[in-house]
């Protein structure tokens, strides 16, 4: 699961780095595994569709929190639009508002968001960020599937849109977490990650899928947005722990 | 004998053998089966057939259910008891199992039956059935006694053949069927034998066909459709003959028929498997479908009864409700056609009670199938959206869904076209038609299919754009291609098809890099390259040349087709010194089909080439006739070959070269130091590439008289000059004239005429003028706003004098034949004639005049009207407003050369007002001629010429101020302005005696507008006037080509300013005094005035209601409105920031006397 994971990373690394001109960072001190590397690539490599994380500058964790934090509250914004539009793609009875299907037990596969709030509170910091980062990771490759398939161009377009910025999400907590000395989760626990398309065994269920997807997303978004306000709270905005340097190599 | 079938439950069945019926119930629950089967004889195998087939019709006809659980029965176990030999049990077990496979297992778990032998009986009711024709079945009736003795059975057919005969224990046996009749005679063996003896005819025998066996029944779940085979036993009878097959389809527990078709055949004495296939309305999921089938074969020859077979053992396809778990909304992910009518159905568990279900936004009216299964019917269905349409079923505690997709089949592909653009690769475009309404992958597909190659190629296409587009390779050696465009989609499919001679579309790419690789004066040579290999054709190239001088020119070149090449043209005939713009494109040669697009275009401008001719000259001796000046006119664009730097002049006498200058541009004429000799004078033009061929003129100017000086007026658009023929003037006319500008020495220009020419035109108009001017900012200005015809071709003007001299030419020289003066229209004189008084006495007065000078006359001068009257001032007055004075005497003095005029009786001690006029065709020179003077040229102050010398006594001369009091109002368009007198006087204009002479100067009326700009009037107003005043007012006019760019919400001011056109300048002094005020009364009377002075710059702001008090918006609007300053007559042009300013107001200008330049300046 952890190879799938990776490579779900990875190949996003690649495909929607357009750098020009190459630029690199490398962590010090050295990252103990070659993921954080790659993460840190992805991640300077996406800034352009990062608002909240800038390489150029050096980031406490108080900032990259505080980034994390906008750009969390950012995509809640930009999920509300876009899921009004996706369910009004998928069509009633998807876009009515008062919708809610029983969650059937295939949906399972998208990690949820609804583990009991005194539970979650209960949980350390670096638990709660090593599980938003598994589930954004792995949210974010449902997402992209989800991209693959749709049949409008406009909707991809924005679908595709959404991913880069989740992606940056998925970054921006990455660089939260090694700002804070917690290392990056190896993997994701939990069901294993789909390895490309889930294979939904008809197109009704699929969009069920779909469905709790957004239903989902829109909660991990809820719930992190307060996870990052209250991490805000704690760490004091000056301390310095993670240090980018731009190299030319 | 007794055969005994017990079985281990109760028996719920009995079953009787004579009657051949049996009552069965069914069993409670499944049952295993423990049958006992006591069989001490043989014949067990065509009773159980017997039995076999009265169960079938039994438990179909009213035990449905029984079916059901046939499944649950799986195993007979039988015992088989007495000396049953091995191979009679095994026979056993395979009737019983075949029994079973015809669909009747369980009325085996039922049976028990006795066959009893009784004591023997008389036979009776011979009956006989046929199931194939061939042999029949016969069965009698024999008392009880009878039942279990054996029978000698015999039959005859006819005569000829022996009798058979057999014994047999049954009371049935099968024999041939006969062809008319047989004859049976059956022996009952017993305690009491009996004999009978029966005939049995053919029309006796019932034809039964044997009943029909199903040999699969293959569901389609996703089209719902059931497909039936079974065979035709045709083999057991006859070639030909016809059967009829009934097949049933049933539905539901309860079987409902749903429908029952006929299917024909002919048998062909083989057995043929039969198939036949039906679709449901219902997909199948949604509950149990059966099929049972039955025959009748009509056999003509047949005379007995016919009828149809037994029903076949009905075959099922289970419906998902009878699946134990099986739940969901059928059918699952259809795709239909647009208008289908479908049903979908919601099959859930057995506890699960149903809410609705709705299909898109909406809810449809559920009917029960079963217990597990409802359905909804949705009629004439519409496209789906792009993700189809769901679906839904709401279950109490549960969500099933469907998804529909409804499109359409695809249109078949309209304008399918092909062509290379490269020779390596086909594009074949097409229209689509209606959109199918289908993505993903249910979308339309295409394809291209070659069928001379047999390839294939899977296009993708991208949906969105209008023309669908495929590539197709090209392939080696192959010109002729055969294309069918296959389109399918899960509804539907079309197809396309297109030959197509690839050599005969080719479409080039656009050529790239095109290059001037070389030029000289009149050629250019280009290159260009184009990508593809076109080695198998020719090329027609289609060069594009154009210049600003001459219309735009396509040269075609062909040329021979390479792989990814340059080619080469070279353009000839060019002209020298023009820049070209050139472009190119191609197309197939031999094969015309599309040109590429044009390339990019280049510039080249071809050098310069000495000019093509000499240039049109003409010599005039100067008056002292000590040297001679020589004329030359600009060569044309076309002529010149670039750009002339300098006339080179020579003169020569015979071979000797007598003087030579370089005159440089843009000098037309020079002058020649020659004394009273003449010479040859020759004249060349020169650019950078060298001169043209020398004009020759000779100088000789041959001695003429009886030079006469004809007038002439313009008729039309020219003026007309005439003469008769001179025979010795063997190289045609020259008439030559001059234009004058006033002070400046008029400039000269001529025409040539053949000899033969004796009436000429020359046209005022005239075309290719070339034109400087000197105040080249105007013009930019004035080519934007004015009729450019009018002032660029006017070549005379109106109430100017021209003179004209016609030149006869001869082999020696030149030689004056006549002069003609002319005007183009005649004027009113511009001046009334100076004119005194002298002698005066008592009772009369000398008048002496003098000539008007000629520029002033403007039109040839008829005569003079001297009027005197009686009293003060406004003596004179009344003639001018036509009320008749009767103390006015006018006297017309038409004799020109009389230049004074005594008046006699008049009374002494009196006032007489005194006036002189002179008159043209034109008209007459009116006193209160309006004009509006030139303050620098004024001669307001000087007044009268003669002023010292008048007699204060008796001619009233008053010193008032030279106010205009009167203004003109040129229409601009016309070429000759009209002229309207509006003769608005002015109380401060009232003078007794006319301002003859005084009125400022005023230019010819080809003036279309002027801005006398700045009148620096020193007030001498009477103190009747408006109080107080300005000494500066601006008076600007409106021009008639103004075009005021409209604030819309300032239009009913504009409106004002336009129909208001020129306002008198009365009402402008009375406003004028007013500006510096800057009361409300005065800005309106600004506005409505139509024009402003200067000074007030507010008033420009016209409309913007803050802009009197905003600073910046004056400035954004004073300058753009306000072509003249305050103090100079400098036009002022828009400043930078005006031409930017979004909504300039006042975008009217006026121009100053500047335009009055001489056109061929």
């Amino acid at each position: 699961t952890g190879d799938s994971e990776t490579l779900c990373r990875l190949s996003a690394a690649h495909t929607e780095c357009p750098c020009h001109p190459p630029l690199r960072c490398c962590v010090s001190p050295t990252g103990d595994s070659w993921g954080i590397f790659t993460f840190l690539c992805a991640a300077l490599c996406n800034l352009p569709a990062l608002p909240a994380l800038n390489c150029s500058e050096e980031l406490g964790a108080g900032q990259s929190i505080q980034q994390t934090y906008d750009l969390t509250r950012y995509l809640e914004h930009q999920l509300r639009t876009l899921a009004g539009t996706y369910l009004n793609y998928l069509g009633p009875p998807f876009n009515e508002p008062d919708f809610n299907p029983p969650r059937l037990a295939r949906a399972e596969r998208v990690p949820s968001a609804t583990v009991d709030l005194d539970l979650w509170r209960g949980l350390t910091d670096n638990a709660r960020l090593a599980a938003n980062y598994r589930a954004y990771s792995r949210l974010l490759c449902y997402l992209r599937v989800l991209d693959g398939q749709v049949g409008t161009a406009e909707l991809r377009h924005r679908l595709a849109h959404f991913c880069a910025s989740l992606q940056g999400l998925v970054l921006s907590i990455g660089g939260v977490m090694s700002s804070l000395g917690y290392p990056l989760p190896a993997g994701p626990a939990g069901p294993p990650a789909p390895p490309g398309a889930p294979a939904a065994p008809n197109d009704f269920l699929k969009k069920m899928d779909d469905f709790w997807l957004l239903k989902e997303l829109q909660t991990w978004l809820w719930r992190s947005a307060k996870d990052f306000n209250r991490l805000k709270k704690k760490v004091p905005p000056a301390v310095v722990t993670l240090r980018l340097e731009a190299r030319g190599f | 004998m007794l055969i005994y079938l017990q079985l281990s439950s109760p028996c719920p069945c009995l079953f009787s053998p004579m009657s051949g019926h049996l009552n069965l119930q069914p069993p409670e629950r499944p049952l295993r089966i423990v049958a006992r089967l006591l069989l001490p004889h043989s014949d067990v195998l065509s009773s159980l057939e017997t039995i076999a087939a009265s169960l079938l019709t039994c438990e179909t006809k009213n035990h449905p259910s029984e079916e059901k659980r046939k499944r649950e029965l799986q195993e007979v176990n039988l015992t088989f008891k007495g000396g049953l030999s091995k191979k009679r049990q095994m026979e056993v077990t395979d009737a019983i199992m075949m029994v079973r496979q015809a669909g009747v297992p369980a009325r085996l778990t039922a049976v028990a039956f006795q066959y009893l032998r009784g004591s023997l009986g008389d036979p009776q009711n011979l009956k006989c059935v046929t199931h194939n024709l061939h042999k029949m079945l016969c069965t009698w009736d024999v008392s009880s006694e009878g039942k279990y003795g054996q029978t000698d059975f015999c039959y005859t057919t006819n005569d000829l053949t022996p009798q058979v005969c057999f014994k047999t224990k049954e009371r049935r046996v099968e024999i041939p069927v006969p062809e008319s009749s047989i004859t049976v005679i059956i022996k009952s063996s017993g305690t009491a034998s009996a004999t009978k003896e029966f005939v049995i005819h053919q029309k006796d025998i019932s034809f039964i066909p044997i009943t029909p066996h199903i040999l699969s029944l293959m569901p389609d779940f996703p089209n719902s459709a059931l497909n039936l085979k079974w065979s035709d036993n045709g083999s057991v009878f006859p070639y030909g003959l016809d059967a009829l097959w009934q097949i049933q389809i049933l539905r539901k527990e309860a079987m409902e028929i749903v429908t029952q078709v006929t299917y024909y055949s002919k048998l062909t004495h083989e057995d043929v498997i039969l198939s036949w296939s039906w679709r449901s309305d219902m997909p199948l999921e949604c509950t149990s479908h059966y099929v049972k089938i039955r025959c009748y074969i009509n056999a003509t020859q047949f005379v007995g009864p016919k009828d149809w077979s037994d029903w076949s053992p009905a075959e099922v396809i289970p419906g998902k409700d009878t699946e134990p778990g099986g739940s969901g909304v059928f059918p699952l992910d259809p795709v239909v056609a647009v208008g289908s009518d479908l049903t979908f159905c919601c099959v859930h568990e057995e506890d699960q009670r149903i809410t609705n279900m709705t299909y898109g936004s909406k809810s449809y009216t559920m009917t029960q199938l079963s217990s597990r299964s409802h359905a909804i019917r949705v009629l004439n269905a519409n496209v789906s959206n792009s993700s189809g349409t769901n679906v839904v079923c709401r279950l109490e505690n549960g969500l099933e869904g469907s998804v529909v997709f409804v499109g359409y089949a695809p249109d078949s592909p309209q304008n399918l076209s092909c062509e290379t653009s490269n020779f390596l690769i086909i594009k074949c475009t097409w229209k689509p038609g209606r959109p199918s309404g289908l993505y993903g992958d249910r979308r339309t597909k295409y394809s291209l299919f070659e069928r001379t190659s047999g390839k294939n190629v899977s296009c993708e296409v991208n949906e969105a754009n209008k023309d669908h587009v495929c590539d197709f390779p090209v392939l080696p050696d192959q010109k002729n291609y055969d294309f069918i465009l296959g389109v399918s989609n899960p509804i539907g499919q079309a197809k396309s098809s297109l030959l197509v001679n690839i050599t005969q579309r080719v479409h080039p790419k656009t050529p790239e890099k095109l290059t001037v690789t070389g030029n000289n004066s009149t050629s250019i040579q280009l290159r260009w390259f184009i990508n593809g290999s076109f080695a198998e054709i020719r090329l027609l190239c289609q060069i594009e040349v154009s210049s600003s001088h001459s219309e735009r020119k396509l040269h075609n070149v062909s040329v021979p087709g390479r792989k990814s090449s340059t080619y080469t043209a070279q353009l000839n005939e060019l002209h020298p010194d023009t820049k070209y713009q050139l472009r190119v494109r191609c197309s197939a040669a031999d094969h015309f089909w599309r040109w590429s697009d044009w390339s990019r275009g280049v510039e080249q401008t071809t050098s310069e080439a000495p000019p093509a001719r000499g240039p049109d000259i003409w010599r005039e001796r100067s008056p002292s006739g000590e040297s001679l000046i020589v004329f030359w006119k600009p060569l044309s664009l076309s002529e010149s070959n670039g750009k002339i730097v300098s006339h080179e002049v020579s003169c020569y006498l015979l071979d000797t070269l007598l003087e030579h200058k370089v005159v440089f541009e843009p000098s037309n004429s020079t002058e020649i130091k020659l004394g009273k000799s003449d010479c040859v004078i020759k004249v060349v033009a020169r650019n950078h590439a060298g001169s043209s061929p020398p004009s020759r003129i000779t100088s000789v100017g041959l001695p003429s008289d009886n030079v006469t000086t004809d007038q002439a007026v313009a008729m039309g658009n020219g003026i007309n000059i005439s003469w008769d023929s001179y025979p010795n003037m063997t190289c045609g006319y020259i008439v030559k004239w001059c234009h004058s500008s006033g002070s400046e020495p008029c400039s000269v220009d001529w025409q040539k005429f053949p000899s033969n020419t004796t009436n000429v035109v020359i046209k005022s108009v005239r075309s290719g003028l070339k034109f400087t001017v000197t105040f080249e900012s105007f013009l930019h200005i004035f080519l934007y706003c004015c009729s450019m015809k009018y002032f660029l071709a006017a070549l005379f003007k109106p109430g100017v004098r021209y003179n004209f001299s016609l030149y006869g030419c001869k082999s020696m020289g030149y030689q004056l034949l006549k002069n003609i003066t002319g005007y183009m229209k005649e004027l009113p004189p511009k001046t009334a004639p100076n004119f005194i008084v002298e002698e005066t006495s008592s009772d009369s007065i000398l008048v002496k005049w003098e000539d008007i000078p000629i520029e002033e006359c403007r039109g040839f001068l008829k005569g003079y009207l001297l009027s005197f009257a009686k009293g003060e001032k406004d003596a004179l007055k009344p003639r001018l407003s036509n009320s008749g004075n009767p103390e006015l005497k006018v006297n017309n003095i038409t004799d020109l050369t009389k230049k004074s005029m005594k008046i006699l009786d008049l009374q002494g001690k009196t006032s007489y007002q005194l006036e002189l006029q002179a008159y043209t065709a034109g008209g007459i020179k009116e006193t209160f001629y309006p004009e509006i003077p030139n303050p620098e040229n004024s001669k307001a102050l000087q007044f009268q010429r003669n002023i010292c010398e008048g007699n204060k006594t008796l001619k009233t001369l008053e010193m008032n101020p030279c106010t205009p009091n009167s203004v003109e109002v040129v229409e601009a368009q016309s070429t000759s302005p009209k002229i309207e007198d509006t003769e608005m006087m002015s109380p401060a204009a009232e003078t007794t005696v006319p301002e003859d002479g005084s009125e400022s100067e005023m230019e010819n009326h080809v003036v279309v507008s002027y801005c006398p700009p700045i009148i620096e009037e020193e007030i001498s107003n009477p103190p009747t006037d408006e109080p107080g005043g300005s000494s500066q007012v601006v008076y600007i006019d409106i021009q008639s080509m103004y075009q005021p760019q409209i604030k819309p919400e300032e239009e009913p001011e504009i409106d004002l300013v336009t129909t208001a056109g020129y306002k008198p300048q009365m009402q402008l002094s009375i406003s004028a005094l007013k500006i510096e005020g800057h009361s409300p009364v005065e800005e309106e009377l600004d506005k409505t005035a139509g024009y402003r002075p200067q000074a007030n710059t507010n008033a420009w702001n016209m409309g913007t209601p803050d802009s009197p008090g905003s600073v910046e918006s004056n400035n954004e609007n004073a300058s753009f409105g306000s072509p003249c300053s305050i103090n100079s007559r400098q036009f002022l042009l828009p400043s930078k920031d005006d031409e930017d300013s979004p909504k300039p107001i006042n975008t009217g200008w006026s121009f100053t006397h500047f335009f009055q330049n001489k056109p061929n300046d």
